[in-house]
């Protein structure tokens, strides 16, 4: 990589700022942000955190412990513009930035001095108020020199702070102060493991030979180690690299054994992802179909498709084959559907044989431009019909997988 | 169902408050939090703002007076009004503006506002009640309650006052 200072832009409590962007009532209170069930938090904000509120706590306890805290609904739709918002005002002072994920961006910094005609460290900080100015969402910037270590500053900035880290010595002096589970990719296994050997902190692992670490923590740990020694090993992306699959499923909105419901979570999940695979202009050649129940355990299932296909017949008859093999011990939780072996479609070759049912394409296309000008779901099959709740909840039909471009899910 | 409302405090107009006497239900959740007015069908006086026609006004909320012929309570099924059951009532649709709704404890967010409809007793007083609906999985979850308020946002509005 050529730039020596990697960014790293963290928008704080972002779902619940961006909430407070369109409903001022919710400013400076204790708010989270409820899932699609309505159950648990899936974000919140500084004020809700102090009062003990986790993420994923259930609501009846959040209430206990915050009772003037506000709930609100999810919205990934108002979720998206704002950050697609974010992400053009920092492609007009980076050239290059890598959309991580909704709330989260890569860039390089290297740039910033000469647009805000100041020293870096000041120039950070003007980057933090243009974005609070324009769209009053509050982020967290670091800038150092690996996406590792950037996002160590942005982390341990928060909230709304700045952190820059960019000469060996003040590095050295900061890794020592962090825990090693601090790491993106450090998750409770590897601290464990890290930990049997006495590696508590960053330095630790810094200080830690190479070798060993990879034999420890593979290639993945590998990266870490050079990234923590200030080379850029992971570059800024800012083109996201072709999906290797593609899936859609999860929650099911209320557990259920209702073969007809499930039914229709598999057309609903098939549908969405026949949308995917249009956009990435991809065929599949294997579904992968996993159930997850409500008392534990899942069960999952492969199926190598007759032909490579983005047809909604094709993948829903492949599918329905596995909804019949699986067993129904009590009531599912979460489904998924997985397309893998994915191919462009220019590069395979169209079926020697014939269509065996002539009007499936120009019922699917014709489906497609409705459902583009009227807006999803507009036209729909009728096994939804089995998910009158679903399809009420206009939330429902636009979830964070759907944003698309975005490097982490 | 929807024990409560309270409205971001610079969506009522100045003279509104005064007129209606409501900074006492100016309340802040925190020192530092914008304030809000709240209206709750448990107060002494139980009151609710509405948009009637193209006014905002303030409107008592349902009836607690057990000798009046409208029914005692604050809330009323949609299923109800669409069945005609209230067409002796001659009920006419308002828009309750609100920013939150209590249940069981529970604040969350309104976007919009809440469906309700007035209706007048024997002396002509104007009187608000909340429309209602069966609860969808998330609001059940949320509040533990079967019945929700018709949310001005729903897409799906009936039809119901002719």
């Amino acid at each position: 990589m050529s730039c020596k200072h990697v960014g790293h832009l963290d928008a704080d409590c972002f779902y619940v700022s961006c909430e407070r962007v369109r409903f001022p009532i919710l400013r400076r209170q204790a708010v989270g942000v409820l899932g699609n069930q309505g159950a648990c938090v899936i974000a919140k904000s500084y004020e809700l955190k102090a009062k003990g509120v986790k993420t994923r706590m259930p609501i009846w306890d959040d209430v206990k412990l915050c009772p003037e805290g506000i709930f609100a609904k999810r919205d990934f739709h108002w979720y998206e513009v704002i950050s697609r918002r974010l992400l053009a005002i920092l492609q007009q002072v980076s050239p290059q930035v890598e959309y991580y994920s909704i709330d989260e961006m890569f860039f390089e910094s290297d740039s910033l001095p000469d647009v805000f005609k100041m020293p870096l460290p000041q120039a950070v900080k003007a980057l933090q108020q243009r974005v609070l100015d324009e769209l009053n969402i509050p982020v967290s910037i670091g800038v150092s020199r690996s996406k590792t270590l950037a996002k160590l500053c942005s982390d341990t900035a928060k909230p709304f702070g700045t952190r820059v880290l960019c000469d060996d010595e003040s590095i050295q002096a900061f890794l020592p102060t962090q825990p090693v589970e601090e790491l993106s990719g450090v998750a409770e296994r590897s601290r464990r493991k890290l930990a049997a050997h006495g590696i508590i902190t960053c330095a630790d692992f810094a200080q830690a030979p190479r070798p060993w670490i990879r034999k420890l923590l593979t290639v993945k740990g590998e990266t870490l180690w050079w990234e923590l020694h200030g080379e850029a090993v992971q570059p800024i992306l800012a083109q996201r690299p072709a999906h290797k699959c593609l899936g859609r499923g999860g929650s099911l909105g209320g557990a259920t054994a209702d073969r007809l419901r499930l039914q229709g979570w598999l057309t609903r999940n098939v549908e969405r992802l026949v949308e995917e695979l249009d956009f990435h202009q991809v065929l599949v050649q294997r579904l992968a179909f996993g159930l997850e129940y409500q008392q534990g355990g899942s069960w999952s299932m492969r199926a190598r498709l007759p032909e490579d296909s983005a047809s909604f017949d094709v993948l829903i008859f492949a599918g329905q084959e596995l909804l019949d093999q699986a067993p129904l011990p009590g009531p599912v939780s979460h489904m998924f559907i997985l397309a893998d072996r994915l191919a462009p479609r220019r590069a395979v070759q169209n079926s020697f044989l014939a269509d065996p049912v002539p009007l499936q394409k120009p019922i699917a296309n014709l489906k497609r431009e409705v459902n583009q000008r009227l807006g999803r779901f507009a036209i729909r099959s009728g096994q939804t019909l089995h998910l009158p709740d679903i399809y009420a909840d206009h939330t429902q039909d636009y979830d964070i997988c759907d944003i698309r471009g975005k490097i982490c899910f | 169902m929807c024990a409560g409302i309270a409205l971001y405090w610079r969506d009522l107009p100045q003279n509104l408050l005064e007129h209606y006497r409501l900074q006492t239900r100016i309340v802040r959740r925190t020192p530092e939090a914008e304030p809000e007015v709240r209206f709750m069908y448990r107060d002494t006086r139980p009151l609710l703002p509405a948009w009637f026609g193209n006014q905002l006004g303030v409107y008592t909320w349902g009836n607690q007076n057990p000798k009046s012929r409208l029914p005692k309570t604050g809330w009323v099924r949609w299923e109800v009004i669409e069945a005609g059951l209230w067409s002796r009532l001659h009920p006419e649709e308002v828009q309750i503006p609100a920013s939150l709704g209590l249940e069981r404890g529970v604040w969350y967010q309104i976007r919009e506002g809440v469906r309700g409809v007035l209706v007048y007793d024997e002396q002509r007083a104007p009187h608000i009640y909340m429309l209602t609906q069966p609860a969808d999985h998330y609001y059940r979850v949320m509040t533990r309650h079967s019945r929700m308020p018709m949310l001005l946002e729903a897409v799906s509005q009936p039809e119901f006052v002719k």
